[in-house]
Formats: structure tokens, C-alpha cells, sequence
């Protein structure tokens, strides 16, 4: 199969998902429909509407993780084909990264030691 | 024509596991028990929250079933019997996994309730303390077999399986797919008896069946991940492949479902340190070792 029709045919299965939750809701609804009364429709907040709005900032308290996570997720980016010819490379590669890896992995502990890594 | 029968396969095995986590969380064991419950979810009202966001709302556990049904797309059940047999296997099954987050956060944000945004938020926390340890124990998979198609994955550990060559990065890797699942101990999301359900506290009827269903779709795919990527897939002697399959992923997944009962939930800002402090250092260690072992020896 070539990759092209590989890749259709994911895309069609992700539109039958669709499909199929579609039928399902057609049979709920052909089952029975939710019935209209006051006060059914609040979020589960005790019953009532919560006095303040739910759409605020929220404070992020891993932030410091958060960054670290992107420097970490750029990184695999890198690994993968290196781990694919990593074997035909031999020790050359693993010295490649393994100078790669030990910058990184000095960074992470900066990050700790300068308190990176708490909630904050 | 393999499509179909993965896609029946993925049914009954989300049906058998549903039993499995009956069996497993409420200590009761009922053949039909699931098939009644998701009839009378189908049954139920499905309302709409006031002043939702309709289109996170509505799209939220849509997404978590394809991001589900992706990941299944590339675990090989047997030899010729997989989806797609796609070269960057391993690479596409993190990239479909990286939409449970962002289905997660539409959920949590659509319904405009305050437990229900909790949740999603603290799940974001979560996948940055599981997302690393799902893709560096993947790299050191991929270092010994040269390649990152499932199937040759599997096939690399014909002689020996990866949980004996590289057991850290297989503990590593379940842990993780447990945060990515938000299976008990690391239920954050969902917090039973905490937040009111979680991202499942404003969904009802039809909506939640789908939920639902999604999850345990996720739930198949990360037991069918570790299955390929350390317990040596379809191999194994006497029963037929996908005998051997159905066997380890279904065992994977119960013993996923079942750690729950005997552990209390880990806090987020815990688990985010432990899997910086520790999980990352053992990651990168697993890496270095399995690449001292597939220079020395030829397996």
C-alpha cells in the first residue's frame, strides 16, 4: 500500500467517527429528547449559577515545567531519526548525542536548581 | 478487508474491557452489565449546559475517539492485520495521543462549569509530567529496532522481548500511558468524589456514552502500545498471533484498571516532580543503556 492511501485511509476512518457518533445521536434522540424545565441546565455548581464567571484566567502553576517541557519536546524532534540510523552510525552517534543529551540534561538541572521545577 | 476486523476486534475488545473495569473498580462481575449501562446512557437526557461553548462542548469527546482510533490505527494484531502499516508508526501514534490533551481541554473548557474547567486545566499539568516519559522510552524502542513501523517493532523482538532488554523504559512506559488514559491512581481529570465528575460532570446521556466509549478506546490503545512496544506483540508459541494479542493487551489493560484500587491519586504538583526529578533522569539513563547494549550486542 502506498503511503498516500495509507494516509486516506486514516482520514476516513477520522469522517466514519464522525458518521458513527452522528447515527448514535439520530438514535438517542429517536429514543426520547431531553425535556425543556428551568434550572436543568446549570453546570454541576450546588444547583445554582456560580457567582462568578468560569472563563477567567487560570493561574498555571507549572509553568516553570511548562517551559522545560518545550525545550524537552523540540529535543525528541531530534531523536527520532536519530534513533532509526542510530545502529548502521555506531559509536559516532551515540557520542552525538550523548554530548546532546548531557547539555540538555544540565539544563534540567539548572531548571532545578534555580527552583524550575516546583509548583509555583 | 484487515480493517474490518480490526475495527470488530477494537468493539469487543472495548466491550470486554468495560466488563474487566466493572470487575475491577466496583469488585462485581456482569457479562451484560456494560451492554445495559450504555443502553440506558442512549436512553437518558443529554443536556446542554447554559452558556456553553457548543462547538468545544460537542467536539470534545468526538476528538478523543478519533485521537483513540488513530493510535489503534498502527498496533499490529497479528502479521498483516493492522490498519495502516505506516513507516513513522511509532512517531504517528504520539502525534494521535497528543489530541487526548486537546480534547480533554475542549471538554473541560466547552460547558462553562467551573469543575469541569478545573479538570481540564489539571490535565494539561498532567501531560506535561506523562508526555516525556511516553516519547523518550519510545526512542530506545525504536534504537534497537531501526525503525519506527510496529511491525517491525515486533518483529525485533523475536529472540528477546524489549521488557527484559530495556525493563526501565517499560515501567516508565506504563506509568505514563496511565497518566495518558487518567487511569486511577492518576485520575486527576476526572477525580471521582473530589470534582464532581470532572470533564464528565456537565456531560449526560448520548455525549457521555461517547466519552465514555472514547476512553476505553484510549484505554485499548495504550495496553496495545506496550503490548507492541515491550511484551513482543503477536509473538509468542502454541496459540495462533492474534491469540497471543488479544491475551496480553486484554491482561495490560486489566492490570492498568486494577492498580487503582490499591493506591490513593497522586497530587499533580507530586507527579509533575516525580516525573521531572526521577522519571526524566531515568529516561535519559534508559536511552544511554540501551544504546551501549545495541552497540555490544547483535540482538
Amino acid at each position: 500500500m502506498s503511503e498516500l492511501s495509507q494516509y486516506a485511509i486514516l482520514f476516513g476512518l477520522s469522517v466514519g467517527v464522525f458518521g458513527f457518533v452522528l447515527s448514535l445521536y439520530g438514535f438517542a434522540r429517536a429514543i426520547g429528547r431531553a425535556r425543556a424545565e428551568p434550572g436543568k441546565d446549570v453546570p454541576a455548581t450546588a444547583g445554582t449559577l456560580s457567582r462568578d464567571p468560569v472563563w477567567v484566567r487560570y493561574h498555571a502553576r507549572y509553568a516553570g515545567y511548562a517551559l522545560l517541557f518545550l525545550a524537552f519536546d523540540m529535543e525528541m524532534a531530534f531523536m527520532y531519526p536519530w534513533a532509526v540510523v542510530y545502529r548502521e552510525e555506531g559509536l559516532i552517534a551515540l557520542l552525538d548525542m550523548g554530548v546532546f543529551l548531557s547539555i540538555l540534561f544540565l539544563g534540567l538541572l539548572y531548571g532545578w536548581s534555580q527552583g524550575a521545577l516546583r509548583r509555583q | 478487508m484487515s480493517i474490518v476486523v480490526v475495527l470488530v476486534s477494537l468493539a469487543a475488545g472495548a466491550y470486554v474491557l468495560a466488563v474487566i473495569e466493572r470487575w475491577a473498580v466496583q469488585g462485581h462481575l456482569s457479562l451484560t452489565g456494560p451492554a445495559w449501562a450504555a443502553l440506558a446512557l442512549l436512553g437518558r437526557e443529554s443536556l446542554l449546559a447554559r452558556k456553553s461553548d457548543r462547538l468545544f462542548f460537542e467536539l470534545g469527546p468526538v476528538l478523543l475517539l478519533v485521537a483513540g482510533l488513530m493510535a489503534v490505527a498502527v498496533i499490529p494484531l497479528a502479521p498483516g492485520l493492522i490498519i495502516t502499516d505506516l513507516a513513522t508508526g511509532a512517531l504517528f501514534l504520539n502525534a494521535a495521543l497528543a489530541y487526548v490533551l486537546v480534547a480533554l481541554i475542549m471538554a473541560g473548557w466547552g460547558p462553562n462549569g467551573a469543575y469541569a474547567m478545573i479538570a481540564g486545566w489539571r490535565f494539561l499539568g498532567q501531560f506535561i509530567a506523562y508526555a516525556m516519559l511516553i516519547v523518550m522510552p519510545i526512542t530506545a524502542v525504536a534504537m534497537r529496532a531501526e525503525s519506527l513501523s510496529t511491525v517491525e517493532i515486533v518483529a525485533s523482538q523475536a529472540q528477546l522481548w524489549n521488557v527484559l532488554y530495556q525493563p526501565m523504559g517499560f515501567a516508565l512506559f506504563v506509568v505514563a500511558a496511565m497518566g495518558l488514559a487518567w487511569l486511577p491512581p492518576l485520575d486527576l481529570p476526572d477525580a471521582a468524589g473530589e470534582l464532581a465528575g470532572g470533564v464528565e460532570a456537565e456531560y449526560t446521556g448520548v455525549r457521555l456514552a461517547v466519552l465514555r466509549l472514547a476512553r476505553m478506546v484510549i484505554i485499548l490503545a495504550l495496553a496495545g502500545a506496550t503490548v507492541t512496544f515491550y511484551l513482543g506483540g503477536w509473538l509468542g508459541p502454541w496459540l495462533p498471533p492474534w491469540g497471543w494479542s488479544a491475551i496480553k493487551i486484554l491482561a495490560v489493560a486489566a492490570a492498568m484498571l486494577s492498580v487503582g484500587r490499591y493506591m490513593p491519586r497522586i497530587r499533580e504538583a507530586r507527579y509533575l516532580a516525580l516525573s521531572w526529578k526521577l522519571g526524566i533522569s531515568l529516561a535519559l539513563a534508559n536511552i544511554f543503556v540501551v544504546g551501549v547494549i545495541a552497540l555490544v550486542v547483535p540482538i
